[in-house]
Parts: C-alpha cells; structure tokens; sequence
C-alpha cells in the first residue's frame, strides 16, 4: 500500500526533474516523430496546389493559392463514392468476420485445448507466412473455377481467412491464459460451452476483440495486390487500386496523385478515431473483479 | 493431418489439370449478332489517345448499332494481370496492350491473344502500319516480335526528341544546335555560364534513352537485330556501346549532366526542364502535350537528336484481341476506326502523334512539325525501338549501370562489363536466343 502511494507521488516529480537523458529521448523521438510525419506533410503540401503551381516550384514549397483541382479530378475520374463504398463494404465485412472467426477458432484453441493445437495454430498461420505472391496463382484459379473471380466476395473471403489467421494466433495465447477460476465456477453453476463462450469469455476479451477489428478492418483496406488482382470491374474495385490508376506509363500526375492519397487515409483515420474511443470504454467494461 | 495432405493434393492435381485444360488453343465460340461490345485502355480521358479513341467508340457505335462498355483501366493492373484477365470468361473484346517480348509476345505464345493476319488483310491495315511500326505487333511462336504473324495493330506513335527551352538559349546567346559539334559547343557555352545544359533522371528512363541515342549514332543494323530480335551476339564491347558509354561519362565529366541526377525520376527531369532550371531536356514525345499546356509561357522548340540515323522510339501500345472474345468482328471493325482519318486527325489535334493523319489537317502549327518529323523518322524506316525491350528485367538494370557511371562508383570498361553479363543473363533466363 505504502509503497504504490510512494510511487504514485514520484510520478509527479519525475516530470520537474528532466535529466539530461530525458531531453536526448525527447529531442530524438520529436525527430522520428517528425520523420515519420514527413511524407505526411509533403502530401499535404502537394494536396491542394495546382500542377502549374507545382511545376514551378517543386513539391517542398508551399502552395501559391489553395487548390480543390486535384481532389475534384480525382473524385469525378474514379467515381470516388463507388470506391468509398467498396472498400468500407469488404474491409468492414473482413473485419467483423474475420473477429468472429477468430473467436470461433481460438476458444477451441486456447480454452478448449484441442490435441495438438499447435500444428493447428502453425497450420493457420501459414495463411500469413506465405508471401501474397505464392498464393495468387492458386487462389486465382480456385476463386475462377468457383466463380468468384471479378466479385468482392472473393476479397472478403480470402482476407477473413487472413486476417483470422493472425486473430487465431493471437486471441487463442490470450485465451490460454484466461482464469480457470471463472470457468470452472461456470461450469459448476451448470453454464453449457456456448453459454460460456457467449456470456463469459466474449464479454471480458472485448478489448482485445476491438482492437483486432480496427486492425483488421485497416490493414484490409491498405489491401493492394490481392484485390487488383481479383477485381476486374472499376465498379467492384477499392480505393488503392482507384489511387493507383493515376499513374501512367510514362508520366504521373503528381498533385491529383496527392490529393487522392489524402482522401484515401481520411476514412481508416476516421474509422481508428472512432474506434479509438470504444476501444478505451472496452478496456475498463470488461474487467476481471 | 493425413487427409488434408491428401485433399490438398488433389486439389493441386485438379487445379493444375484446370489450369492447363484453360490455356489450350482452339476458337472461342462467336457470339451472333451480339449487342455490346467491351473495350478497355488504359489512357487519360483527356489525352491525345483517350480523347482520339472515345471518338472512334462513339463512330463505332453509330456505324454498327451496337453499344460500347467502355472501362477505363490502370496501367498497373493491366501490366500485372493481363495473363490471369485474358485466360478468363472476364476478359474483354478488344484491348490496349503494352508492346513488347515480355508482355504482348508472351501472351501471343501462350495463345491467350487472336492472330489478326485475316483481319489485316481485309482491312489493309498492312498499309498503315508498316515497316518499323509494324514489327511491334508481329510475334513469332517464341513471342519475339519482328516476324511471325500479327497479334497486335498499333494506332499511334512515340519517338524521342531533343526539347530545347529558347528562351534560355537567347538569354545566353546560344544558337540551337543542329550538329553533334553544335550541340557539345552550346552545352560547354551553358556550362561557362554556370548553367547545367541537360536536365536528366538516371533513376528512371531518361538517361537510358540518352544512352540508346548515343548508341544508335554508331549502331549499325546487324547490332540493332543482335541487340533487339536476338539474332547473333551482341557486341558490347564494340564501337557503339562503348561510344555512348564514353559519351556519357565524359558528359558528366564536363558538367553538361550534373551528378545529382542519379537519384532524380522522369517527372522531376520533366519538372526541371518545365521550371527553367535546364535549357535542354532528351525525352519522349509523350511530354509533348504537357509541355504545350504547362510551358505556354514560354518559348520551347524541339527537334530530332543531331546527326542522327536512327530514332529512339516505336510504335505506340497496340490493340489486341484476347483469344476469349465472342466478339472478334466486331473487335477488328473497331480497331479499323481507330485507323480511320477522322480519329486519327482528332489524335494530331489534340497533341499525338498518329500513324496515319494528313498533316493538313492539323492545326495548331507545333503539333503538324510534330508530325511532319515523325512521318520522316517512319519514311526512313528510323525508329530505333527502345534498350530496356530484350530482357524484362533490364530496364532497372540499365539504370543502375548508369547511376553507377553517373555518380562514378565504376568507369567504363565495368560497366559495359555489367550491362553484357545483365542482358546475357536476362536472354538466357527467357530462352528466346536463336541458336
């Protein structure tokens, strides 16, 4: 008791006393934060400036007058709400199977402890070992022969089979160490195995679950070889292929190629700020007392 | 564990059958009297050829009742996906299509493309497109193009020229050069003046096609046929190869390419000539109406390289007709307007460069020189095609060879060393080496 409130209380002082050691860490992770910003920024900068403006003066100088040119080009050309559509359609549809299917998996992974569950787990992860590469050309035939090629089904399949793959892996060590003390009090109280999956380990793995699904529901819409691969039609296709058919052959257009890169994060940034928010609550509802 | 091997197995036992069942040989089905038709280019709207090309659709549709489903594709997934596209039922009538061994020849040979030779005959397209131009639709069985039968009609074309910013020539007092003399006189006469000459990007094509330039200069046919259609060896220790080589070097030497251009792209050497920072820029006509629309301030001028016999360049991208189309007449009547005069002249109006365009016809006076010095280039049979075409992994090699001699991690002699045992590894590796 003594010692946490101690500990508590040098919390506070910590931050009058920098040590020199403390500015260097400040100093250097402001310079990494600022690298890591540093494509951001010259997005930005390139965004909103005209191409004569550009072809002026470069893409580190600030723009002249601000200029909608580049977004309003690139969302008439690819019909950008359609793409909007698409990609919120599979990637939210990964995103929520693709928990669930991990949920499925590692309850009897983890909880259930299956023989020889860990040729299991290593089985699964091969679907996220294997470069994309390897496995296009077999997917290619198996979703053309099934019919699926040209349809987003076939996206939302292959990356809930994915993404899961990692959700397995993850959620069935969180699951390994999950109380026994609560699951054999359920199972004295007379709760069947769908009752303890549903009412007792759902609620308390939340969090990890949110966490899973903004990043799922992300990583699913940065998805670029896969899709350009399977989706033939533009009216099926997502939004980094719609980005990605603004370069040509020879030449690029760069300011119409930053704005779109700018409207493209906007919705998974959207999406994580929302999320971000009930990832927090999760945390705190679902606690073991 | 057992099962699933074994179901996996067959699975593979099965796909491959599929697979290999899918890429036979043997005419697709016509459709009769089909109702719509599906094109795809992968060109802007608002080019030359997006612009010339959505005419031909809407003639097409007005001469044959029927509708067009017209997609708009990326470069890149055309270039990736072709093959898997082509071998399904999603594949269109007719499409564009980069030309070349690695990607029109090998779809030729693998059958996934129609042979066009009784369609070039009914329409006479053997007429338009001719000597030069021609070889980048003809492909052999290996897939080498230059012989063999047509798979591929091209409608347009693209060379390389000298762009030279005048007005940065009268401020220094500079004539444009017409000679090699001249050209290496003006550039010194730049350098005095603290001004680098020529805006380059090693990182991309626009040293490589510089490169090839120099070569062309000495080249003579039979290197160009080792070189391009493999057959017989090539001599990169010969005359050619080591003249530009030394060119180049000894341009960077003088100051006339700055050694930071190693790490620059095509749109920054692009971007640096628009701007004013260099007065002379060794590129490809597709620039042409760009600059037309970005530099109307200023007073630009562009000719063929000085003194020379041949021209980098080729044809454009070509249309072909995926082996899957139920729809093949109606495919090659397309094609055929695309060669029409009214396309074509729509094409040299809006800043392209048409095979098959009456020059009298063209109205803004720098696109008819344009094409009055292509229509030259295509009269002496003088395009020279391009260097990265042999292997598909040489254009990235090529620019590496060059960033090396650019920045002077290597001399000469090493790097022709490199590019031969490069361009003799990429031609083994394809197997298409006539023996």
């Amino acid at each position: 008791m003594t010692s946490a409130t101690a500990r508590k209380m040098n919390i506070p002082r910590a931050h009058k006393n920098r040590t020199v050691g403390d500015w260097t860490i400040m100093v250097l992770l402001i310079i990494g934060g600022l690298i890591m910003l540093f494509p951001f920024i010259v997005l930005l900068l390139n965004a909103f400036k005209t191409t004569a403006d550009y072809n002026a003066s470069g893409p580190l100088a600030w723009p002249h007058e601000f200029s909608l040119d580049g977004l309003v080009k690139f969302w008439t050309r690819v019909n950008y709400p359609e793409k909007l559509w698409n990609s919120i359609w599979t990637s939210g549809l990964v995103a929520i199977f693709a928990v669930i299917l991990s949920m499925f998996n590692a309850f009897a992974l983890g909880i259930g402890r299956v023989k020889g569950r860990r040729w299991i787990v290593l089985l699964i992860m091969l679907a996220n070992m294997l470069p994309q590469e390897a496995m296009l050309y077999p997917l290619y035939i198996m979703f053309k022969e099934i019919g699926l090629y040209n349809s987003p089904w076939a996206i939302v399949i292959i990356f809930t089979v994915i993404q899961s793959a990692f959700g397995t892996y993850l959620l069935s060590s969180v699951y390994g160490t999950f109380p026994k003390a609560i699951l054999e009090a359920a199972t004295i109280d007379g709760a069947s195995r769908w009752t303890i999956f549903k009412d007792i380990v759902f609620p308390i793995s939340k969090p990890t679950l949110s966490v899973m699904l903004v990043f799922f529901f992300i990583w699913t819409w940065n998805e670029y070889m896969i899709p350009m691969a399977f989706l033939i039609d533009n009216s099926t296709q997502t939004i980094p292929i719609a980005v990605s058919s603004l370069t040509g052959d020879r030449l690029m257009d760069v300011t119409t190629t930053a704005a779109a890169s700018l409207i493209s994060i906007v919705p998974t940034l959207i999406f994580y700020l929302i999320f971000q928010r009930t990832l927090s609550r999760g945390i705190t509802s679902g606690a073991v007392k | 564990m057992k099962a699933t091997r074994k179901f996996v197995a067959a699975a593979l036992a099965v796909a491959t059958m599929i697979g290999m069942a899918g890429c036979g040989g043997g005419e697709t089905a016509q459709e009769e009297n089909p109702t719509s038709i599906k094109i795809w280019h992968y060109e802007e709207d608002n080019g030359a050829q997006g612009k010339a090309w959505a005419k031909a659709m809407e003639i097409f549709e007005k001469e044959t009742g029927v509708k067009v489903e017209f997609e708009k594709k990326s470069f890149e997934q055309i270039r990736q996906n072709a093959s898997q596209i082509l071998n399904s039922d999603e594949a269109p009538d007719v499409m564009e299509y980069n030309k070349g061994n690695a990607t029109a020849g090998l779809l030729a040979s693998q059958g996934l493309l129609s042979n066009l030779n009784d369609y070039v005959s009914k329409y006479n397209w053997d007429k338009k497109v001719s000597g030069s131009l021609a070889d980048t639709g003809k492909y052999n069985e290996q897939g080498i193009m230059g012989s063999g039968d047509w798979y591929g009609i091209t409608n347009y074309g693209e060379d390389i020229v000298m762009y030279y910013n005048k007005d940065m020539f009268d401020k220094y007092g500079i004539e444009i050069p017409t000679t090699m003399d001249e050209l290496e006189d003006a550039m010194q006469k730049f350098v005095d003046a603290g001004v680098t000459p020529l805006s380059e990007g090693v990182a991309e094509y626009p040293l490589q096609h510089l490169w090839w330039q120099l070569v062309l200069q000495k080249a003579s046919d039979k290197f160009l046929k080792a070189y391009e259609m493999y057959d017989g060896d090539v001599d990169w220790q010969g005359e050619a190869t080591t003249y530009a080589t030394k060119t180049i070097k000894d341009w960077v030497d003088k100051g006339y390419i700055s050694k930071d251009s190693t790490g620059l792209k095509a749109e920054d050497a692009g971007q640096n000539f628009i701007k004013g920072s260099y007065p002379m820029f060794f590129s490809g006509t597709w620039w042409f109406g760009r600059f037309q629309s970005d530099m109307a301030d200023t007073n630009w001028t562009f000719s063929l390289f000085p003194e020379s016999k041949k021209v980098v360049g080729s044809s454009g991208n070509i249309w072909v007709i995926p082996e899957n189309s139920k729809r093949k007449d109606l495919a090659a009547k397309f094609i055929d307007i695309t060669l029409s005069e009214e396309v074509q002249n729509l094409m040299g109006n809006s800043g392209g460069l048409p095979i098959a365009a009456d020059p009298d016809k063209i109205t803004d006076e720098k696109t008819k020189e344009l094409i009055t010095s292509f229509n030259g280039v295509l009269k002496d049979n003088a395009l020279g095609f391009y260097p990265d075409w042999p292997t598909s992994t040489f254009y990235d090699e090529l620019n590496s060879s060059l960033q090396e001699l650019v920045n002077g991690t290597s001399d000469v002699k090493t790097v022709l060393g490199q590019m031969e045992d490069n361009y003799n590894k990429g031609v083994e590796a394809a197997g298409v080496k006539q023996q």
